[in-house]
């Protein structure tokens, strides 16, 4: 199987685990479970997800690829915080004891830790930053990235004894770890805000304040992480290319400091030997000077007198040379100051003949001096071994060398044995014109790419060599190290601010918009109470100070209104006939009728008149709705009706004309329902009409009350051009009627039980031979024993009329 | 009390269930209101209530008096005590109650 195909399956386990965990928690009964025996199986499933990450890891290149991070993280991401730390205890845990059978032990303690950090990490991220919710796979991706660097940091923390086995295990993993279980995140997450998105979240033109800081906040991270990054990535490379050149140019300066000494030593004894034997020859003469020379070897040997005149020399035409016609030789008179006794130069052109190399030392002899010199070859032959002593075993940091060859390029000093070879067999290749000494170049050192650099001292090319790869690595190890850390930095640092905005304001603005939200709800008891830093305090303070002018405005506006309601009261009762007994003188009836409003004012009337001196009119109405608006409808009905009755009218045409005149201009489509009947004091014939109304109950003399069934018709002021019927009945001495609105018996207890007709019917028939206010009273008292504390929510309107005799 | 509104071209059936009162009549107003127009028929469907008070008949009439103009209004499926109340209020006459 390709690698990818097995890295991407590896991968993708713990996101078709989150989609199919998700679908269950969904579709199925799952969700009915308990949180946290739900929390505790989805716990369960993702730590075995995330021991199977660690079993069956993909090993690429010599390092143990897996992903076994992403599943707490999932679990506490996508499924609530318990189940992400159970999720990642146990594949923590795991991790940890799986090293007895097969898992590397050399990152079990990092792996183990930071799968548990793992978990609690998303926990914690879930509980404070996300309000205990899914959050966008955006941050999915940034915690993955969070963790597996921590987990590559971790490897590096206990490992410090080792950092180069640490540093090529984290160098093989990091990229794969990271970006395999980042995704599985993101991926998860993505999924499932896909799934989950049957309903699309509503778009808020206006961002939360959350919401926008945290973009904002998540730019200016990454922003300055990228800055920080790539400065110290730049910082970091030219440090290590000025400690490479450093390191290279000081090892060149020692080994040419110790080559100089070495040829210097060699060229000032062979000069004091020479000076020696001149010394003790009385008369010296160019032969002698000859022999000296082939004696020991040198290129030539020069006298010279205090003036600074070559007087003899093993060549001729130097003689009578005078030493201040060069500027190699005039460096020579210093040996006639007395004090100088020797001195030495550098391998180096001839003032005479650049084209010639010579090294020469002078030796300070009578007043003037004796000056020796040869070449190259010559004392190379006597310092080779001294040279390959001081640079066979030295190190150019941890791994270089130096390399040392001769003017004709053979190898004279190099550690893989070479000496004598050209130098061409170690892959270096000098070209003097085109690469300056001191100056760092690269070249193939024995097929490994190095950093080199020469200098030529003394006729020797010295090259100093050092492996690239000692140089990038502990660069490499600081980038990787310093990213590492800024990673964390820069996230710890987003997190830090962004809970800190969120409880310092956010969540105070939440708490304030909440006790407002109760307040506009119209709950005005409510205290604002945020007193968590000064800013909140004062404008808490200054809520509530609002609040309290408003509730006293509230309060007088509510007074004035309860003063006019009880005045609009007053007004209604007093159009009601409200004096008992209405008609003192009169013997042939007994009338009495209440009305009991659910609120200030009502919507039911009750009325009785004489028409002339023989007809006595009565009624009760009841109009639909309560309050101003049904107080107000049912003054104009009470009127109308009253005004057309006194005009003469029959007691049908009352209804009908008043119907017509109440369907003009009633906008606000209200109705009235009424019972309205005339009695005829001398023969105790009733004509009655009902307009909708609850049925009256009647009770004959020595019988028992009933319900007076009589088709009624429609309600007044519901629809125009109504004809009303009149209907007629009579009553005998001794008879009496009930009439009452459905406030009566529609009357509830506590539990919505209605008063009902029955009810009513029952207590009549229990109480005969009282008067008719008595009767009222009764009936009254029964309801409020009924009702209990439930509230009245309807007028309670009754009248009673007992005919006691015929008028004469 | 609960509505339940089906809605198809120019037909709306209301099914309501629970006690049409002073406390309720309200939000069936508010919801007519709203879905009333352009209706040509409106079914009220009375299975489920319980109660109609003098508020529930107020909003039936204003229903009714809208749609005299515009189509026909059938109130369907009302019990004996909603039925006793319409008798009583001579509803049953501007009502068509099947």
């Amino acid at each position: 199987m390709p690698m990818f195909v097995k890295l991407s399956l590896m991968a993708a386990v713990p996101v078709i685990f989150s989609v199919l965990m998700y679908l269950i928690d969904k579709k199925t009964g799952f969700n009915k479970l308990k949180y946290a025996y739900k929390q505790i199986m989805i716990g369960l499933v993702f730590g075995i997800i995330a021991i199977c990450g660690t079993e069956f890891g993909v090993n690429v290149d010599g390092a143990t690829i897996n992903v076994r991070n992403a599943a707490p993280l999932c679990a506490g991401l996508i499924f609530g915080a318990p189940a992400g730390i159970i999720s990642g205890v146990i594949g923590g845990t795991e991790r940890f004891f799986a090293v007895f059978w097969g898992a590397g032990s050399y990152t079990q303690i990092a792996c183990s830790i930071t799968t548990v950090l793992a978990g609690v990490l998303a926990a914690v991220m879930r509980k404070f930053l996300f309000g205990n919710k899914k959050t966008s796979w955006f941050y999915g991706l940034v915690i993955a990235i969070l963790t597996e660097i921590f987990d590559m940091l971790m490897i590096f923390l206990t490992n410090l004894s080792d950092v180069h086995t640490a540093f090529t295990i984290v160098r093989k993993c990091t990229y794969l770890m990271v970006s395999l279980n980042a995704l599985a995140v993101m991926f998860s997450i993505l999924l499932i805000s896909f799934i989950g998105n049957h309903k699309r979240r509503e778009r808020h033109d206006i961002r939360r304040i959350s919401q926008t800081f945290s973009r904002w906040l998540l730019l200016c991270v990454s922003v300055a992480f990228v800055i920080t990054i790539s400065f110290s990535m730049f910082l970091q490379s030219q440090l290590t290319q000025s400690d490479t050149l450093e390191l290279l140019n000081l090892n060149i300066d020692d080994v040419k400091a110790d080559i100089s000494d070495a040829s210097d030593k060699n060229l000032l004894d062979l000069t004091k030997l020479i000076a020696n034997d001149i010394s003790r020859q009385d008369d010296i003469s160019g032969d002698y000077l000859d022999e000296l020379k082939e004696r020991y070897d040198v290129a030539e040997i020069n006298i010279v007198d205090n003036r600074g005149i070559i007087v003899l020399s093993t060549y001729d035409a130097f003689i009578n040379y005078n030493m201040n016609g060069g500027e190699q030789s005039e460096e020579f008179l210093v040996l006639l100051d007395g004090e100088t006794k020797e001195f030495v130069q550098k391998y180096r052109p001839t003032a005479s003949d650049s084209s010639i190399m010579r090294k020469y030392a002078g030796v300070a002899l009578g007043s003037g001096f004796v000056q020796v010199a040869y070449d190259a070859q010559r004392f190379q032959r006597d310092i080779d071994k001294q040279v390959i002593g001081v640079t066979r075993n030295r190190h150019v940091g941890e791994n270089g060398s130096i390399i040392i060859a001769n003017e004709k390029g053979e190898i004279v000093s190099d550690r893989n044995d070479n000496e004598g070879e050209n130098i061409g067999i170690t892959g270096i290749s000098i070209d003097t014109d085109t690469t300056a000494q001191e100056e760092c170049f690269t070249a193939e050192v024995y097929g490994q790419p190095c950093y080199c650099m020469y200098v030529v001292p003394e006729g020797y090319y010295v090259i100093a060599v050092i492996p690239q790869e000692d140089v990038e690595f502990s660069k490499d190890l600081s980038i990787y190290i310093t990213a590492f850390m800024l990673f964390l930095v820069f996230g710890a640092l987003f997190i830090l601010v962004y809970l800190l905005i969120e409880t310092l304001i956010v969540n105070n603005i939440r708490k304030i918009n909440n006790s407002l939200a109760e307040i506009t709800g119209g709950n005005l008891d409510v205290v604002v109470d945020v007193r968590s830093n000064e800013e909140f305090a004062s404008l808490s303070d200054d809520i509530n100070s609002t609040v309290v002018t408003l509730k006293g405005y509230i309060a007088e506006a509510a007074a004035r209104i309860d003063k006019e309601l009880e005045f609009a009261k007053t007004i209604q009762y007093s159009a009601l006939p409200s004096v008992f007994p209405p008609y003192p003188s009169r013997t042939e009836f007994d009338i009495y009728a209440s009305m009991t409003t659910a609120k200030e004012v009502g919507g039911d009337f009750y009325d009785f008149y004489l028409l002339g001196e023989s007809r006595l009119a009565f009624l009760i109405a009841d109009v639909s709705g309560k309050g101003i608006p049904a107080a107000m409808f049912m003054m104009t009905s009470k009127t109308l009706i009253k005004s057309l009755a006194e005009a003469g009218n029959e007691i049908n045409d009352v209804f009908t004309l008043a119907n017509e005149k109440l369907c003009e201009n009633n906008d606000a489509g209200m109705f009235v329902t009424a019972w309205m009947g005339i009695l005829d004091l001398k023969t105790g014939h009733i004509d009655f009409a009902n307009a909708g109304h609850n049925p009256p109950l009647i009770r004959r003399k020595d019988g028992a009350f009933e319900f007076l069934k009589c088709p009624a018709r429609f309600v007044l002021a519901g629809m125009d051009s109504i004809k009303y019927r009149k209907n007629e009945l009579q009553l005998e001495p001794g008879d009496e009627i009930f009439l009452y609105t459905d406030g009566v018996t529609e009357a509830t207890d506590i539990q919505e039980n209605a008063y009902g007709g029955d009810r009513l019917l029952r207590l009549l028939n229990e109480n005969k031979c009282v008067d008719s206010k008595s009767l009222c009273e009764l009936v009254k008292d029964d309801i409020d024993r009924f009702a209990g504390d439930a509230p009245q929510f309807d007028d309670i309107t009754m009248l009673s009329l007992k005919y006691n005799n015929k008028m004469e | 009390m609960t509505i339940n509104m089906i809605s198809e071209d120019n037909q709306i059936i209301l099914s309501l269930s629970g006690r049409l009162d002073a406390a309720n009549a309200p939000k069936l107003e508010a919801e007519l209101k709203k879905s009333i127009i352009g209706v040509e028929k409106l079914v009220f469907d009375f299975k489920e209530l319980e109660y109609i008070s003098s508020a529930g008949l107020h909003v039936l009439l204003n229903a009714q008096k809208v749609m005299n103009k515009q189509g026909e209004m059938i109130v369907r499926n009302v019990n004996d005590t909603i039925a006793d109340v319409f008798e009583i209020t001579g509803f049953v006459d501007i009502l068509t109650i099947e």
